[in-house]
């Protein structure tokens, strides 16, 4: 119900112009004698702009149609047939249709390019919100140590340690960020080749501290064959994955990263504890710049998942998020599509 | 004797990071920020190590690297920006010896350059047995022992560890190692590589995937670590 009505609303424009032309051709109709045909044929142009100025092709020739018929009918001789006699009229009402497709084209030029403005700034707001948080802490960390000479080792090593965390962050999302534009590129080709989910696994846990990953991580790998893919993105999945579940997990609890062969794909699981999240929310997770208000004093930009599932579908394989036993477990499936051939 | 380290280096801050690092832990250098400087200093100086970033005020690194190589052996790592792996892997065929991208880790530098300056000095070998850490190398007799343990290793295996122990802590570029190993024509089966990679790792690393010997350069090949 909800559905029809916004769809519905999404369309009052037309409903408008029909009105708009049914007022026009009645206050013509009255004034008649009084108007010439140029006058009237000018008013009838109105209700074309109306529609045209919300970019929708099929409206604006709908609409032009409409009018020009209503014209056609009632003021062009010979009156009350859509014959005309002469041929003029015919190139006016063409006219009709160029002005309408002209400013359609415009509007829809401004449509876009006022989607493009929003999605830049959210991308400002990330970008200024996410790198700020960690050069916060490597400004404040460094300042410490710069004003405090005499610290003993083990504090300064645990503020050199929140530096180093924090510089690996800002690496992470200047990485996001030139994937996210190339990602989003339609013209993007994947550069397949063959793939060691260990080796990737291996590559993967280079890019987080030895700390977070010996006391957090379970890993479980079944025997796998190689795959068909490209290491390079499969690599930045598996580490936006485990970036997110580092950032939302509950402290003192484990995270258990999962590899499963299934005869005709591959299934990576991620399960970490969690505070409590709405199940509704969890479907549009991997959306471009979503993130769950409650988190967000976290740092992350949301721009890790929404990559994850443009390399999750480049690859033709699904990605969901599930509210499992006091946490989220993220499941990523991989269609197999070649094996390798070794003699 | 200190060693002496020679940095071809056009961007002022990271050839002064460089230097301050280089003063510290007590490596003698001399820097250039230009091709043209770097070849007379190092034909006057003979360095012991060579630093060069790719992108050059007068011209690309790597024919820099190629024209030392026509007349030196000296250990070369590439220092250069993030993203652009065909350069590395290019520089790396010209005669590099290692790279580090930036923003790189102070430590991480001295930890190559320790190691390429090692390998550099200890080439020579008596009984033809190579040792690293726990690995045990017998060309003589095509053994490789883990600690006391014979490995049982195919012949492929065998020569695919064998040409690892004998290259360490240097980049091996895929094509490099596939030409080595398997021999010319099978420079593009990255398929072979990685399947017998992961099986040598099986048998030598406590964990696979948490490699300690066989560690990967993502998209460039492998290199092969030797304390």
């Amino acid at each position: 119900m909800k559905r029809v009505f916004i769809k519905y609303k999404e369309h009052m424009y037309i409903l408008k112009a029909l009105i708009i032309l049914v007022i026009i051709t009645g206050i013509s109709h009255i004034f008649k004698f009084y108007l010439d045909i140029i006058n009237i044929a000018l008013i009838h142009i109105i209700p074309v702009v109306v529609v045209a100025i919300h970019g929708n092709i099929k409206a604006t020739l709908f609409m032009t149609f409409l009018s020009v018929l209503c014209l056609n009918f009632l003021y062009i001789p010979p009156l009350y047939s859509f014959n005309v006699n002469n041929e003029l009229y015919l190139w006016s009402f063409l006219i009709f249709g160029i002005v309408g497709l002209i400013i359609t084209m415009q509007a829809k030029n401004l449509i876009r390019q006022t989607k493009q403005n929003q999605l830049r700034e959210s991308l400002l707001h990330i970008i200024s919100h996410d790198l700020r948080t960690p050069l916060s802490t490597i400004h404040g960390s460094i300042n410490l140590i710069l004003s405090n000479k005499n610290l003993n080792t083990k504090k300064q090593d645990s503020l050199l340690e929140d530096i180093n965390y924090a510089s690996l962050r800002m690496k992470r999302l200047i990485t996001n960020l030139l994937d996210s534009t190339r990602l989003s590129n339609e013209n993007f080709d994947l550069k397949l080749e063959w793939c060691d989910f260990e080796d990737i696994i291996g590559v993967t846990l280079n890019e987080f501290s030895q700390k977070q990953n010996d006391e957090k991580l379970n890993i479980k790998i079944d025997e796998l064959s190689l795959f068909w893919g490209d290491n390079t993105l499969l690599a930045q999945l598996i580490v936006n994955l485990l970036d997110n579940a580092f950032k939302y997990s509950k402290s003192d609890t484990k995270i258990d990263l999962e590899i499963e062969n299934l005869n005709n794909f591959i299934k990576i699981k991620i399960f970490n504890e969690t505070e409590f999240i709405d199940k509704k929310k969890l479907k549009n997770i991997f959306d471009k710049f979503y993130r769950f208000e409650d988190t967000n004093d976290i740092s992350g930009s949301g721009i890790g998942l929404a990559i994850c599932k443009s390399i999750v579908k480049l690859h033709n394989g699904e990605i969901k998020a599930i509210a499992k036993d006091r946490g989220i477990l993220i499941e990523v499936e991989l269609p197999i599509v070649k094996r390798v051939n070794i003699e | 004797m200190k060693n002496l380290i020679q940095i071809i280096e056009d961007d002022k801050s990271v050839k002064k990071l460089l230097e301050i690092t280089f003063k510290e832990f007590d490596f003698d250098f001399i820097s250039s920020e230009n091709k043209k400087n770097a070849l007379t200093m190092f034909l006057s100086h003979n360095p012991d190590l060579l630093i060069v970033d790719l992108g050059l005020p007068d011209g690309d690194g790597k024919d820099f690297i190629k024209q030392i190589r026509e007349i030196s052996k000296i250990p070369i790592i590439v220092l250069t920006a993030r993203h652009d792996e065909k350069e590395i892997i290019l520089a790396l065929d010209a005669g590099a010896d290692d790279y580090i991208t930036k923003p790189f880790s102070v430590n991480e530098l001295l930890a190559r350059i320790r190691a390429n300056l090692r390998r550099s000095s200890n080439t020579v070998d008596i009984n033809n047995t190579f040792i690293c850490d726990e690995l045990k190398l017998d060309i003589n007799s095509r053994d490789i022992f883990l600690n006391t343990d014979k490995l049982k290793l195919t012949p492929i295996e065998y020569e695919l560890l064998k040409y690892f122990i004998l290259h360490p802590n240097k980049t091996l570029t895929h094509k490099q190692i596939l030409q080595e190993v398997w021999g010319t024509g099978y420079q593009n089966e990255m398929q072979y590589l990685r399947t017998y990679v992961n099986t040598l790792r099986k048998k030598i690393e406590k964990n696979s995937t948490r490699p300690k010997y066989i560690i990967t350069e993502p998209s460039v090949g492998y290199r092969f670590n030797c304390n």
